[in-house]
């Protein structure tokens, strides 16, 4: 019966199980640095200051919202909404900041407050109305996009001047806004491994009805999680105003998927229960220096959705093998 | 012979003709390893065509090991399997299958959305020209299967509103149109009770006679001694002995399973009623029950029994808040006469609840043993609001070394783990809460005898410190020895409750299965 202490000689076996865990992980960076030693050969604009702060700052728009997604999909949910969410928190913002400093602080708290209220509509259409994530945020994507095309079809508002500084203000070589991602992944990992609220996302999305039978407050986890990923795209709103300048109705689209996609690569799993924040943020890195590198390269951009497809039947295919 | 001849036809698998034999399947040295555990070294077993073969073994012994690897689910590291005279290669399922080989698994894959006929058929629906169903000819092939059964089922009804037994039933008539010679049943007794249990072993004696092999699983000896021609024992991933049925007496198979002599297998202790722990009240939900009462004592044990399907499982879920009573209420009398209305409150009132199925309800699979046991206290391993990585690690050392978990870390998922070592699991994480009632639901279902003695021992530990337990058991020899009380369930209510003096096997079935009329309060 004991099988226990001779079998399990540490190092080996700990070294099998850490392949096994990240094999897939490291695949990505492998990739990652694959692409990079490409761009430096291949193209001369590629390792300069400027692309590669351009780089930083566009991954953090979309790994900021990824990380939220991540949360989402670890409790065996989605939220389609963020990208049209994006969208209205774009035009709420410029519109309440009217290009006034002053205004800068209301149109913040309107901002978040807004994240803050579609998520929980969110919670409570999945936890009392029993809705799944997938329809209820199906519509939210839906209306949302619709409410911010109604707000206006043109540009609106305006940032202030401080808020436009912000996008280029930099701490050594590196763009602020890329630091926030910076401190939003230390956050995430944080929170996952040393709250209880982090490991009850991965009680729900393990099981929900163990975690339930477990006495775990499965609707507040829910409204919870629904809300920190709305939050997540209302300050990406708050950032998009701060490159764009203006409240441009065109922003938002598509990021839902986009973030999805970079969760996947990253190794969570859409059936909820596991979660990797060193792969969702390989995921944003691949999709952001892919993206760049096909512009650098001068590759058609209807292609480049084409290779984006490709990674993900690759990073998918990639974790299937490992998990057998 | 065991190396392979390239060019040679892999039809089915099979690499070459080796000639008919007299035995139907030789599995030969077969050893395999996880991750640096070796589950099986050089395993031999072999079947004659028309015998039931008993494999037993405790939990972790790699009895399923061994069958996934029949079923081509796992891949053997070394060994071979001859199959009908033939080496059989690495195949894919539905080759396996075509080949005669079934295996019907504890957890029954059927789907449940469709009817009885189409499950039997499933992916080899008959078909009329164009591909359209054949729907005539699937049900009159189905009904031909299940009369050479001698069962009745509807055919039509959906998978979801059969019993488990019912769905086990469908299970074997699957296998039996696959053609199969072989079948394999992994401990199909767990799930079933009675007269359901007989139902199945006729069934078993009907596919010997048409010279069908079956190789049996089971923890449960008894059944082992009844149907088995030969059994096999396995012991730490070891074949142990394989011995014709009438060399073996019972006290010889249950120390080829755990290496030593189990004297005592219900462990007793003298003690004296308690106070007054909990009371139930005409409970009434929108599933079964109908108006059940109970009182429960501190330090007792009370045994529910009762058919599959009497009520006995929502009758845990029920007094655990898991489903909503609609009627009548569960009342903790030391909290003060606290209800509650979700699994929530009923833990921080002090209940505790083992579930039935385990993997469905009791234990988060994919994630790892240390969220497992410590799901229910994390709340209380924080400071400011950061969880303490110490203390935690420190509960699951100390779990693991009081019910004897064998696991290779606290990070390993507990999907991992053997039946008997997920339930000690799922028994860790309830000890920490603290409860004063536990409801265990089929506490040893899957367990092997030498964890279920382990358990038991739990059992009785718990009682001296005054906690009450709520025992459901299908095992009648288990709630005899093990109960204090025996509450008897019929159709949603109970049926009657016998003190343990006046308590036997007969009396309990009597009350389980008498008509509804006469089921009524005792």
């Amino acid at each position: 019966m004991n099988l226990g202490a001779s079998l399990f000689d540490g190092k080996s076996k700990g070294r099998a199980v850490f392949l096994r865990r990240n094999g897939p992980i490291i695949m990505v960076y492998a990739f990652i640095l694959l692409l990079v030693i490409i761009g430096i050969t291949q193209s001369e604009r590629f390792f300069t200051e400027r692309n590669l702060t351009n780089v930083a700052r566009q991954s953090a728009f979309l790994g900021i919202v990824a990380l939220g997604q991540m949360l989402v999909i670890l409790t065996a949910g989605i939220d389609l909404s963020v990208g049209s969410l994006v969208k209205v928190s774009i035009l709420v913002s410029a519109i309440v900041m009217n290009g006034e400093s002053g205004n800068v602080l209301p149109a913040i708290i309107a901002t978040l407050g807004l994240g803050v209220l579609v998520g929980l509509i969110h919670g409570f259409l999945i936890n009392e109305l029993r809705i799944a994530p997938f329809i209820v945020t199906l519509a939210s994507l839906v209306i949302l996009r619709g409410v911010g095309l109604t707000i206006s079809s043109s540009p609106v508002g305006k940032a202030s001047r401080e808020v436009m500084m912000f996008y280029v203000q930099k701490i050594g070589p590196v763009p602020v806004i890329a630091w926030m991602f910076f401190v939003l992944i230390v956050l995430t990992m944080l929170l996952l491994r040393y709250t209880v609220f982090g490991k009850y996302l991965y009680a729900v999305g393990g099981n929900i009805e163990v975690a339930r039978l477990s006495g775990v407050p499965i609707k507040a986890v829910r409204y919870g999680v629904y809300v920190l990923c709305s939050l997540t795209a209302a300050v990406t709103g708050l950032l998009w105003l701060s490159r764009m300048g203006v409240g441009d109705p065109a922003i938002g689209d598509g990021i839902e998927l986009q973030t999805i996609t970079a969760v996947i690569i990253g190794g969570t799993s859409l059936f909820g229960g596991r979660a990797s924040v060193l792969g969702t943020l390989g995921g944003v890195l691949l999709l952001g220096i892919t993206a760049n590198l096909l512009v650098m390269l001068g590759v058609n951009q209807f292609i480049q959705g084409l290779i984006q497809g490709l990674i993900i039947v690759a990073a998918v295919a990639l974790y299937k093998q490992e998990g057998d | 012979m065991t190396k392979a001849v390239s060019g040679a036809p892999r039809r089915f698998g099979c690499r070459f003709s080796l000639g008919m034999s007299e035995y139907i399947l030789e599995m030969r040295n077969i050893s395999k390893s996880f991750a640096g555990v070796q589950a099986l070294k050089e395993v031999s077993i072999r079947c004659k065509p028309g015998l039931v073969y008993g494999l037993v073994g405790e939990n972790g012994a790699g009895k399923s090991t061994l069958m996934k690897i029949l079923a081509g689910a796992y891949r053997a590291d070394a060994g071979e399997i001859i199959y009908k005279g033939a080496i059989r290669d690495q195949a894919s399922t539905a080759e396996i299958i075509d080949s005669g080989i079934s295996i019907i698994y504890q957890e029954l894959a059927l789907v449940r959305q469709m009817s009885v006929a189409e499950n039997i058929f499933l992916g080899r629906e008959p078909r009329k020209r164009l591909g359209v169903l054949d729907l005539k000819l699937l049900h009159e092939r189905s009904s031909a299967l299940l009369e050479r059964l001698g069962i009745e089922l509807d055919l039509h009804l959906p998978v979801s509103e059969l019993t488990i037994a019912q769905q086990q039933l469908v299970e074997i008539a699957k296998a039996l149109s696959q053609n199969a010679d072989l079948i394999v049943m992994d401990e199909p007794s767990a799930i079933l009770a009675g007269s359901e249990l007989d139902q199945l072993f006729r069934i078993i004696e009907s596919l010997k006679s048409q010279g069908v092999t079956v190789i049996y699983i089971s923890h449960r000896l008894e059944e082992v001694f009844r149907i088995a021609d030969e059994v096999t024992v396995l012991k730490d991933g070891e074949l142990v002995a394989t011995r014709p049925i009438g060399e073996l007496d019972r006290a010889t198979l249950v120390e080829f399973m755990v290496g030593r002599p189990l004297d005592e297998v219900f462990p007793q202790t003298e003690h004296e009623q308690g106070e007054l722990v909990l009371v139930a009240e005409d409970v009434s939900t929108d599933t079964i029950l109908a108006g059940v009462s109970l009182e429960l004592y501190a330090g007792e044990i009370l045994g529910i029994a009762g058919m599959v399907g009497s009520g006995r499982t929502e009758l845990a879920r029920a007094l655990f808040g898991a489903d909503p009573l609609t009627g009548g209420s569960v009342q903790l009398v030391a909290r003060g006469k606290t209800k509650w209305g979700s699994p929530a409150q009923a833990i921080s009132a002090g209940l505790a609840l083992v579930p039935e199925d385990r993997k469905a309800h009791g234990l988060f699979t994919a994630l790892s043993v240390r969220i497992n046991v410590t799901i229910p206290i994390l709340p209380s391993l924080t400071r400011l609001g950061v969880l303490k990585r110490a203390a935690e690690d420190e509960i699951v050392r100390e779990a693991q070394a009081r019910l004897s978990i064998v696991m290779s870390s606290s990070d390993q998922e507990t999907q991992f783990l053997s039946g008997g070592n997920q339930q000690k699991v799922v028994l860790a994480k309830w000890l920490e809460t603290d409860p004063n009632v536990i409801i265990l639901d089929e506490p040893t279902r899957g367990v092997d005898v030498g964890a279920k003695f382990e358990i038991y021992k739990l059992m009785r530990q718990l009682n001296d410190r005054g906690i009450a337990i709520v025992m459901i058991s299908s095992e009648l020899p288990e709630i005899i020895g093990m109960s204090d009380r025996i509450l008897v369930m019929n159709d949603g209510r109970i049926a009657g409750e016998l003190a343990r003096e006046e308590a036997g096997e007969a009396r309990i079935i009597e009350l389980a299965t008498m008509g509804g009329s006469e089921a009524g309060q005792s």
